[in-house]
């Protein structure tokens, strides 16, 4: 008696048992299926984010050249682009110690030098985007006529990263203090006029493989220093004359 | 027969697994939050590593943040903890074998595995090998909680009725 009570509790377990196994199987797939999904769901909502992202309305400066990218100094047989964001230190530097002699070459007809303002150092102003400002700002002072001055009080006034950058006050009134001072060049500042052309003449800069500033090119070929660095003004030089032949 | 020591760590494994659970869900959580709200830095971060074209590069970095942050989510509510754990682990080697490229091909990029990465600048230095050790460090909790997915607090234990 007491030993069929016992082959029937074993067989109640064994039942018991497999019933949880059955349960865990059921409930390990259908949940793997559920992730499935949400992971795909996700990955949906990125790609839509980025299809839905519309540049809006992109006022393009007349005065840009390369496609509406870039502004032009000098007319020269050799061409040499710069892309230069107004936050980033290397380009600072890259301005103290090559850009006088770049603006020369300009100047004595040897160049074309054309800056392209790219913004990719926004999240190091505290949110106010500076790098996007400051190149919209330098689109609005190209179709004035005054790139190249307006450019180089912001680089002679380059705020440091992770500080909130020059508001656009100050930049007006840097503008100012360089012969900058139409209404058109204010109004395009304050209204945020070229915000939507940097956003889109930064896209270009990637879609050419560019992934940093400053970035150089002569006759369209990118020139680095060693090991990937910013080249020197001995390197840019030298290169510029063998391009001229 | 199970000695004792034998059933007090099997009680005791659900509550040791909740921890690599958490940790990775906030791993997840904030790596795809740094990245998500600038879609543009990120499609920069990834074309950094020159694998691919920028247009693929753009719908990498559109995907990967809402991804990461889906994961995240999913390991902190532990859904199919062990599945999840697997993906985890398979993305992080996939980071690695990024950054090992970037590294190999002597690229000065920010991994952008917790930021918008990009190239650095002039004077910042890279920092792969610590890149690639918290990866590591990651695939370890990945592969303990695929060894041992039950934990606490999951949706997974409340589906199979534990309590």
């Amino acid at each position: 008696m007491s030993k069929g009570r016992e082959r029937a509790a074993k067989a109640r377990q064994i039942v018991a048992d497999q019933k949880a196994a059955e349960r865990r199987r059921t409930v390990t797939l259908w949940t793997s299926v559920a992730v499935v999904l949400m992971l795909f769901a996700a990955g949906l909502i990125g790609w839509t984010t980025l299809r839905g992202q519309d540049d809006g309305k992109v006022t393009v400066p007349s005065a840009a050249v390369d496609d509406g990218t870039a502004f032009a100094v000098g007319a020269g047989p050799v061409t040499v682009d710069v892309y230069e964001d107004f936050m980033c230190p290397a380009c600072g530097s890259f301005e103290e110690t090559t850009g006088g002699v770049l603006k020369q070459l300009a100047t004595a007809g040897k160049i074309t030098l054309r800056f392209h303002p790219v913004a990719i150092l926004d999240k190091f102003s505290h949110g106010t985007a500076y790098s996007t400002r400051a190149a919209a700002a330098s689109a609005a002072a190209g179709q004035e006529g005054k790139f190249t001055e307006f450019h180089d009080v912001l680089y002679a006034n380059r705020p440091a990263e992770n500080t909130a950058g020059l508001t656009d006050a100050k930049m007006i009134e840097l503008a100012a203090s360089v012969g900058l001072t139409s209404e058109t060049f204010t109004t395009a500042v304050n209204g945020g006029t070229y915000k939507t052309w940097a956003t889109q003449a930064t896209e270009k800069f990637s879609k050419k493989g560019f992934n940093g500033t400053p970035t150089i090119a002569v006759n369209g070929e990118q020139l680095n220093g060693p090991d990937n660095s910013v080249p020197s003004t001995a390197l840019v030089t030298e290169t510029i004359d063998k391009a001229a032949g | 027969m199970e000695s004792a020591r034998q059933i007090r760590m099997a009680a005791a494994w659900p509550w040791i697994s909740t921890l690599p659970r958490l940790a990775l869900a906030a791993v997840w959580l904030v790596a795809g939050g740094l990245k998500a709200g600038d879609l543009a830095a990120s499609a920069r971060a990834v074309n950094a590593y020159q694998l691919m074209s920028y247009d693929a590069a753009e719908v990498v970095g559109a995907v990967q943040p809402f991804l990461e942050i889906a994961l995240g989510l999913l390991l902190l509510i532990g859904l199919a903890t062990r599945l999840t754990a697997v993906i985890s682990a398979a993305l992080m080697v996939i980071f690695i074998a990024g950054i090992s490229w970037a590294w190999s091909q002597g690229l000065r990029i920010d991994c952008g595995c917790f930021s918008s990465g990009g190239e650095l600048g002039a004077g910042e230095s890279t920092a792969y090998g610590v890149d690639i050790l918290r990866d590591v460090a990651f695939v370890a909790l990945s592969g303990l909680l695929v060894w041992r997915p039950r934990s606490r607090f999951s949706l997974d234990g409340f589906l199979l009725g534990e309590r």
